[in-house]
């Protein structure tokens, strides 16, 4: 397979539709009282989802599937975790102390080596096509009805180009926060009182239903979509302006990362369905081993803390916990000490939820290059995913009378890691 | 002649009945010699009596070649790929640093080297590993953002410096033996004390580092650093110009420092169409300086630079990325590890005429 060495522009823009959710939503910030009480409340009554996503493509050599003192190993060495005779990069040492919690899936293959059509095929589990992203399905499925945030909210410093609904409706979009800023416009505005905020909203719902005869109702979903889960985070406004505990922000590290997966936790205790987190830097074709040592440095403790938290409280056995990339990196190291795309022999990590802990699902061979057990695809783990969640992926969504199959039916969920 | 030549014998034996000019000319320098490993190389290091050049490449071995007869030695016993060596003065002691952390030590003398002391140096790697002028003391750098001097004798660890917020990439002992000097990845320069166990001085080379918006990472730091023989000026090889460093798309960058004052004397950049890194930097006794670069797809150039001037006197193209830099003793020759994993020695005169003609 030819190996793809650069990015596209269009990888990196961002969607206006999730432009406008964002800046209509405005963004959440700081921490939410993470009580135990507040976790036995979720507990009985909803699953949620954790994605922490490695933007660009972490190296699976790196991270989840090292084979150090081999051709392309690389120079870092793997060191033994939780689980008896797993072993994982030195480069994740707190998060090697947590892997009795998590299963590697080390045998993927997407032929595909490209960063958008990966990303669209581990979000939607279809090659092509205009399916929705694991996260909006959860929203539509798992969210309860009177929730009180969105059901899929992405953490994120940068703009990624996601359409995420497709036709489950605009509710389900994902609703993207920039980090952990201060909500922009979450405020009734100065001088405004609530009569008259009141009015505005019938005036906007009144042009709206001008606007809306003789056209398609998903002209003005969107908006409307937007301005409900605006609406729904202005509610909160009081409760997300909290600082974060010091105590955490030392555990999960003060950086932009660190923060964010602090937003998640507080998000996932509070009635959020699925909430995703972007971890950026892991397109490395140049200066790989560097560049991860920093960007997983980053990443270990702080997901490890988040790890252990929502383990301690209780909501991992609820909440699907999933670790992924667009693809993987090559094994051969190019001139650079980079590593370029790699769909071909790679791996991610899950937990939580309906996933059995501690497993190693498949293996590649000695020096990488290909998957040696048990192949799989996007297709595999999407149903894999859902029927951990509970949700019957070889069903259909009922779609204003049409059946559209949820998960690829030529696909099918790696049993035997589900719990 | 400008340099007094030692009584080794010259890398490349092949050369008779070649008449060889011993005139350093660096605007010559040919290639003479090539000696080659299955692995890229990563770094090098020339035993100061010049009997052999050293390697690390990107496995766990270190290769040893004999420069007069090429034969080739392997040494095993780091548990990583090992990035930085240094020699004792007679040559028989070497030590190597590697990115588990780890400092090794070996006789050279030994038929089959097996390391005689290993120091677990750093938490994370030692990326850096000095001996001090006085040959007494050890210094290393590393991940866990310390700078940490060691006695050779039994490998106890004398001093630590902490003070860097970043991954340290480089460590020397300035020639006067009382002062060290270390860089991080953001391009902060510190001047440390041994005496006081304090650090003294700071610079920040600020041109040398840059953060990344699109990937949100920093990119930067010296891959290479090098008094001058009296130790009135420090040079760090490096990058600048960060544009986007997962591809890259950066520029090399050697500076040159006052060591009195601190500040900047100069930027030494190659051509603009040279995107990549600065891998090596060394004074030539003479009085020049010369950098070694590896360019983003894969070539290499070295550049050749006089004390004063704003640009490079010379440049010599290299089909393959340099990957560091070191000069033997008798100033006419350089040793360049290349990514194709060769080990090419460099004359910087005239190219050897046929005897007769």
């Amino acid at each position: 397979m030819r190996r793809n060495q650069g990015c596209h522009q269009s990888d990196h823009r961002v969607a206006r539709r999730q432009f406008l959710a964002g800046a209509a939503g405005g963004v959440v910030g700081l921490s939410l009282p993470g009580s135990l009480a507040a976790a036995e409340k979720i507990k009985g009554q909803h699953k949620r989802v954790l994605q922490v996503y490695l933007q660009g493509g972490v190296s699976q050599l790196e991270s989840w599937d090292p084979k150090p003192g081999t051709e392309f190993g690389g120079p870092f060495r793997a060191i033994p975790t939780s689980v008896p005779g797993m072993h994982i990069s030195e480069l994740l040492p707190y998060t090697a102390q947590y892997m009795h919690l998590l299963s590697i899936v080390r045998s993927i293959n997407l032929k595909i080596n490209d960063h958008q059509q990966g990303r669209l095929f581990m979000e939607k589990g279809r090659r092509a096509g205009e399916f929705p992203y694991v996260g909006s399905i959860a929203s539509k499925y798992l969210a309860p009805p009177n929730s009180e945030l969105p059901g899929y909210i992405h953490i994120s410093t940068r703009g990624l180009n996601d359409s995420t609904a497709a036709f489950l409706g605009a509710q389900h979009s994902q609703l993207k926060f920039e980090g952990v800023k201060p909500p922009k416009n979450l405020a009734v505005p100065q001088g405004l009182d609530q009569t008259a905020d009141a009015r505005r909203i019938q005036l906007r719902q009144q042009f709206n239903q001008q606007f809306r005869r003789g056209r398609s109702k998903s002209l003005t979903e969107s908006f409307d979509a937007s301005f409900e889960q605006a609406a729904k985070l202005m509610g909160r406004k009081s409760f997300f302006e909290k600082a974060p505990d010091g105590k955490d922000l030392e555990r999960y590290g003060k950086h932009d990362f660190g923060r964010n997966c602090l937003l998640a936790r507080a998000l996932l205790e509070n009635d959020a369905t699925c909430v995703k987190v972007t971890h950026h830097g892991y397109d490395s074709h140049a200066e790989n081993f560097n560049f991860h040592l920093e960007q997983l440095g980053e990443f270990d403790k702080t997901f490890a803390m988040l790890l252990s938290d929502l383990h301690e409280r209780g909501l991992l056995e609820s909440t699907l916990v999933m670790v992924y990339s667009e693809f993987g990196r090559t094994p051969k190291i190019n001139v650079r000490y980079g590593r370029d795309h790699w769909g071909t022999a790679w791996s991610i990590a899950l937990g939580g939820c309906g996933i059995q802990p501690g497993a190693i699902i498949g293996k590649t061979n000695d020096k990488g290059t290909a998957v040696a057990e048990r192949e799989v695809d996007a297709g595999h783990l999407f149903h894999t995913y859902l029927q951990a969640l509970g949700i019957d992926s070889t069903n259909d969504h009922d779609i204003a009378g049409r059946s559209i199959p949820i998960g690829d039916p030529t696909a099918q969920p790696i049993k035997e890691l589900l719990a | 002649m400008n340099v007094k030549q030692p009584a080794t014998a010259d890398a490349i034996a092949a050369q008779k009945p070649l008449v060889e000019s011993t005139l350093i000319e660096p605007a010559k320098t040919h290639q003479v010699a090539q000696f080659k490993h299955s692995v890229p190389l990563t770094t090098c290091r020339v035993d100061p009596t010049g009997r052999y050049v050293v390697a690390g490449a990107q496995d766990l071995d270190i290769q040893v070649w004999n420069l007069q007869t090429s034969a080739q030695r392997t040494l095993k016993g780091h548990t990583s790929w090992v990035r930085s060596f240094d020699f004792s003065k007679d040559g028989n002691t070497l030590y190597s640093a590697c990115w588990g952390g780890d400092i090794k030590v070996w006789n050279m003398a030994d038929a089959s080297p097996e390391p005689t002391m290993t120091i677990a140096a750093h938490k994370g790697s030692a990326r850096w590993v000095r001996l001090s002028p006085d040959q007494t003391k050890l210094a290393t750098c590393g991940n866990d953002l310390l700078v940490k001097v060691w006695n050779i004798a039994d490998g106890k660890l004398l001093q630590t410096f902490a003070g860097h917020e970043r991954h340290v990439y480089a460590v020397d002992f300035h020639p006067d033996g009382q002062q060290l000097v270390s860089q991080d990845l953001m391009g902060f320069i510190k001047i440390w004390d041994l005496q006081t166990g304090k650090q003294k001085r700071g610079i920040h080379a600020s041109l040398m580092t840059g953060y990344d918006k699109k990937f949100a990472a920093d990119m930067g730091g010296a891959r290479d650093l090098q008094f001058s023989p009296d130790g009135s000026e420090l040079a760090s090889a490096g990058i600048t110009n960060v544009v986007n460093s997962f591809g890259g798309i950066q520029d090399p960058i050697i500076m040159l420092f006052d060591w009195n004052t601190g500040k900047e004397t100069a930027q030494l950049k190659p051509d603009k169409a040279f995107q990549g890194i600065a891998w090596g930097v060394r004074y030539h006794p003479d009085g020049f300086l010369i950098g070694a670069g590896a360019e983003r797809t894969g070539k290499g150039e070295l550049w050749f630079h006089k004390p004063g001037e704003k640009e490079f006197f010379h440049t010599l193209k290299l089909p393959r990325a340099a990957r560091g830099l070191d000069l033997l003793a008798d100033g006419r020759h350089l040793v360049v590890p290349h990514s194709d994993g060769s080990v090419c020695t460099y004359r910087m005169t005239a190219k050897a005429k046929v005897f007769g003609t």
